[in-house]
């Protein structure tokens, strides 16, 4: 199966210390998938590897089969790999109009841009509602649905979000997680770091689980909710709460990945 | 009553160049969080070149204006390229302090050699023209000078608002992070914004010459003032700067014209102490980033 990304090996850090000490994950086009771990286990850290904000000491890093290791983020941009990072990412003071266009910042194409605004805005429909209001002046969750939206002006291959649930009220949370599979509905790849694992695997074809830097569980996002140890372990006491919305549980009608020890492999 | 009204009108004319010469500051505060202290240097840098470009070819200040900043622009981004951009971004902000007040005394040197150190002045023709309004004086020069000051700031707001590279700008401004992960690189976005605060400051060292006497030392008084009127409006809000020029200026005039000179300078300090008494910030310090 061709990967869309893949990474192998990866060891990666900030000063002399190692964060990800070998990880191995594989993301098949148009599919969400959702690391989940401890805090410290890398995730962030994972998708920064991706996105070039943080070069790998080794390992390589592969995107559309092309080894992307020593691109600059800007080049990453223009081969479609976008990153939403953990922070409210708008600009608070410039329109919600004027952040969409930012997405299409390297975009030369100017009708393109705005081809892919009017796509962005049909799917979010607050982009068109507060088009010319301060982002800032916009609630965490409807900034969390510009944020996807400006994503798409970028018309990406992969979209990474670091914590797209962070600090948004349940009720804004259900509104991410829907936004996330409908994303994926549309053919777009989502890899997500979530704390909230199981609303974030709920909303995930795939689930991997990150340990100490190294990935040590890969499996559906589905039966990695149903994985006793995997429950114990990262998604707490009490009964599944995630996701009993309608129509966004995704399809799980795959057939579940090998569940192994040492990754994705 | 007359004096105070005379004062006001002198202060909101003289309030324009100030406001041109702290938009560039504070843009550069804005992006790089760099207080600029050699701005003060670049405007009476762009006075001198003004008075050399209408001394030697007769070329008026205002019309020299789109010389003197494409120049100024020139040199600011050779500035940031060469003194600023070197530095660690953890250690920018202190560093720069001393950079930039080397390159303040690096321009001194450079303008005390060639220009010499005694005082110049530019001398139009309508240097000394006036118009009397119901009985208020008001002189040409300083109509244009404001009027000049007021289309430049229309054009840096312009420039800001509604192009792709004002568009960056803002965005490093306001999220320099997530604007770098869309792809805009700040290192030139600092070089370029670096050499358009320099800009404003040719801009603004053209009136500035058409208005006041200079000489090379001239830039100690001003960095003072500008660094005042960024302070009370709020580091990185232009519209800050442009009411802080406007306080700054009203306030010295009409204590000038009412009371004494000699009390004008004070009186604007004292201002500027009660404001940051009562909001340290500035005036516009939490919302500085709507501005730009």
């Amino acid at each position: 199966m061709d990967f869309l990304l893949s990474l192998q090996g990866v060891i990666a850090g900030y000063g002399a210390g190692d964060i990800l000490k070998g990880v191995d994950l594989d993301v098949s086009p148009g599919t969400v998938t959702c690391l989940i771990g401890p805090n410290g286990a890398g995730k962030s850290t994972v998708l920064k590897t991706i996105s070039g904000l943080l070069r790998p000491r080794t390992g390589d890093v592969r995107f559309k089969g092309e080894e992307i290791n020593r691109l600059a983020p800007r080049a990453r941009l223009l081969r479609g790999i976008v990153h939403v990072p953990q922070d409210r990412s708008l600009f608070p003071a410039m329109t919600v109009w004027d952040n969409l266009l930012m997405g299409g910042y390297v975009v030369k194409d100017q009708k393109a841009v705005r081809r892919r605004i009017d796509e962005a805005a049909a799917v979010f429909p607050i982009c068109t509602r507060r088009a010319h209001d301060q982002a800032g002046s916009l609630s965490g969750g409807e900034q969390k649905q510009v944020e996807l939206a400006r994503t798409l002006v970028l018309d990406p291959g992969l979209i990474l979000l670091d914590e797209p649930s962070i600090g948004l009220d349940p009720k804004s949370r259900h509104q991410v997680f829907a936004s996330i599979r409908r994303l994926a509905e549309s053919g777009r790849t989502v890899l997500l770091v979530e704390q909230n694992a199981r609303s974030g695997l709920a909303a995930s074809d795939f689930g991997a689980v990150l340990e100490s830097g190294v990935v040590r569980l890969v499996a559906t996002g589905a039966s990695l909710l149903e994985d006793p140890e995997v429950a114990r372990l990262y998604l707490g006491a009490g009964r599944a709460t995630a996701l009993t919305m309608g129509g966004i549980t995704p399809d799980t009608g795959r057939s579940p990945s090998t569940i192994t020890s040492e990754g994705a492999r | 009553m007359h004096a105070l009204i005379q004062g006001i009108i002198l202060g909101v004319l003289t309030a324009g160049v100030y406001a041109l010469m702290a938009s560039g500051q504070t843009l550069i505060f804005g992006i790089m969080k760099v207080v600029n202290l050699a701005q003060g240097a670049m405007v009476i840098l762009g006075a001198y070149l003004s008075y050399q470009l209408f001394t030697s070819f007769g070329i008026d200040p205002l019309l020299a204006i789109p010389i003197t900043t494409v120049a100024m622009f020139i040199l600011g981004v050779a500035v940031q390229l060469l003194f600023l951009r070197p530095l660690k971004a953890e250690d920018r902000s202190e560093l720069s302090l001393l950079v930039t007040f080397a390159v303040a005394l690096l321009l001194e040197g450079i303008m005390s050699v060639t220009w010499k150190t005694s005082v110049r002045s530019i001398n139009t023709g309508y240097a000394n023209s006036s118009w009397t309004v119901f009985g208020y004086q008001i002189t040409l020069v300083r109509l244009w000078a404001f009027l000049l000051s007021i289309a430049a700031l229309l054009v840096l707001y312009l420039l800001l608002n509604r192009t792709r590279f004002g568009r960056a700008i803002r965005a490093t401004v306001q999220n320099p992070e997530s604007a770098r992960l869309l792809g805009v690189e700040s290192s030139r976005v600092s070089a370029l914004g670096f050499g358009l605060g320099a800009a404003t400051a040719a801009a603004a060292g053209s009136v500035y010459g058409l208005l006041y006497p200079f000489n090379s030392g001239s830039h100690y008084d001003l960095i003072s003032r500008l660094l005042s009127i960024v302070l009370l409006g709020g580091l990185g809000s232009i519209g800050g700067a442009v009411v802080g020029a406007l306080i700054v200026s009203t306030s010295s005039a009409v204590v000038a014209s009412a009371i004494s000179p000699s009390w004008s300078e004070m009186t604007f300090f004292v201002i500027l102490l009660l404001v940051l008494l009562i909001r340290p910030q500035g005036l516009f310090g939490t919302t500085a980033r709507g501005a730009i």
